[in-house]
């Protein structure tokens, strides 16, 4: 098999793009992709401060790379979750590339909120992914808006958002239909949010990741096997081997012509007010992560 | 025999016998797109030979959590 752009021997097939690419020319094919994301959806420029979310594996790592390489103006932030088999080894390659790659990164340890994520998932009935999630969303909002960040950049990659979008129409949810999207616009209390590694497949993450020399943690969550996502993305990686190219049509073909039917519904359904407690964006009086907050330091 | 350390389970084993790439991941329950296969430092393609004696990393690349 061979590069496609430069006819050596190539060292990834790539059967979704129908090709195959040597190491230089899948670094520039992963370039172009991200710098296509951001451009076509007007995601931040050269003079935007943009905190990435960092935490270790190869998505946030490939993200936080690309986007110094491309000469972005970039921190990172670590939320160490407090889970005794997983953080530690997390949060160590965060540091780790982010001291070599001299990105400034910052840390937050749930523990030391009183959220350690092995004390809540005993604590809390609901799943833990959920709260876990919920958690990390506060906390990455309140530091862009603390911090004078303009964008919050995560590294979700295709395999992540057309899940996602599998799940939401599979539930005909129409609320999150509304506004699934590589890019989330401030409003409300809530920063700047975007996607730019929405056009990589995680195949395609890990190897950049792999091409760049960017160590990266694959250890997966101990608490993650109840997770639903990952059997919407088997599901989908098996259509996506019979039809190669699927994902990216179903993602694309959904910002074109889909979400805009769901939007009139999505914005009037919510009303979104600042929290009583501590004045973050919720729909709920008390937003989740103060009544979390409340829960987990109530002895009784 | 090809001698395979899977990740992240960073557990290895040994087959007996593959002729390609492709024919390594369909023995391991794998499909090319979905696994690193890694040897000697760099990346295999699915259509590349493997040899007797090889010593190859198969990584999981799909996320779970």
């Amino acid at each position: 098999m061979k590069c496609k752009r430069c006819q050596i021997p190539a060292v990834v097939a790539l059967p979704s793009h129908h090709t195959a690419f040597c190491k230089d020319c899948f670094l520039v094919f992963a370039r172009r992709l991200v710098e296509r994301a951001i451009k076509e959806h007007s995601m931040f420029t050269f003079d935007d401060r943009i905190l990435v979310a960092i935490s270790g594996g190869k998505d946030s790592l490939a993200l936080s790379w690309q986007l110094k390489d491309l000469g972005y103006n970039i921190e990172g932030l670590h939320i160490d979750l407090g889970i005794p088999e997983s953080s530690p080894i997390a949060r160590a390659y965060a540091e780790r590339f982010c001291a070599v790659s001299e990105i400034p990164l910052h840390v937050i340890e749930t523990a030391k909120l009183g959220l350690a994520m092995c004390d809540v998932k005993r604590r809390v009935k609901r799943p833990i992914c959920s709260v876990c999630g919920q958690t990390k969303r506060y906390l990455f909002n309140k530091f862009a808006q603390e911090n004078g960040f303009t964008v919050l950049a995560t590294g979700h990659n295709l395999d992540d958002e057309t899940s996602r979008l599998f799940a939401n129409v599979m539930r005909w949810d129409v609320e999150f239909l509304s506004d699934q999207g590589p890019v989330m616009h401030a409003e409300k209390g809530f920063a700047k949010k975007v996607k730019p590694l929405f056009r990589l497949t995680e195949f395609e993450t890990a190897n950049l990741c792999f091409l760049a020399g960017i160590d990266y943690g694959y250890a997966p969550c101990p608490y993650s096997s109840k997770a639903s996502f990952p059997i919407y993305k088997n599901l989908l990686a098996d259509l996506e081997d019979i039809q190669p190219g699927r994902k990216i049509r179903f993602y694309d073909g959904f910002l074109k012509d889909g979400r805009q039917g769901f939007a009139p519904r999505g914005e009037t359904s919510v009303d979104i007010q600042p929290c009583t407690t501590c004045g973050y964006p919720t729909s709920a009086g008390e937003c989740g992560f103060c009544r979390l907050t409340a829960l987990m330091n109530d002895e009784g | 025999m090809i001698t395979v350390r899977l990740e992240p389970e960073n557990r290895e084993l040994t087959i007996d016998r593959a002729a390609t790439v492709t024919q390594l991941l369909h023995k391991l329950g794998r499909k090319p797109g979905r696994a690193l296969v890694i040897r000697d430092g760099g990346l295999l393609t699915p259509d590349l030979n493997l040899k007797y004696g090889d010593h190859v990393i198969v990584r999981d690349v799909g996320s779970k959590g």
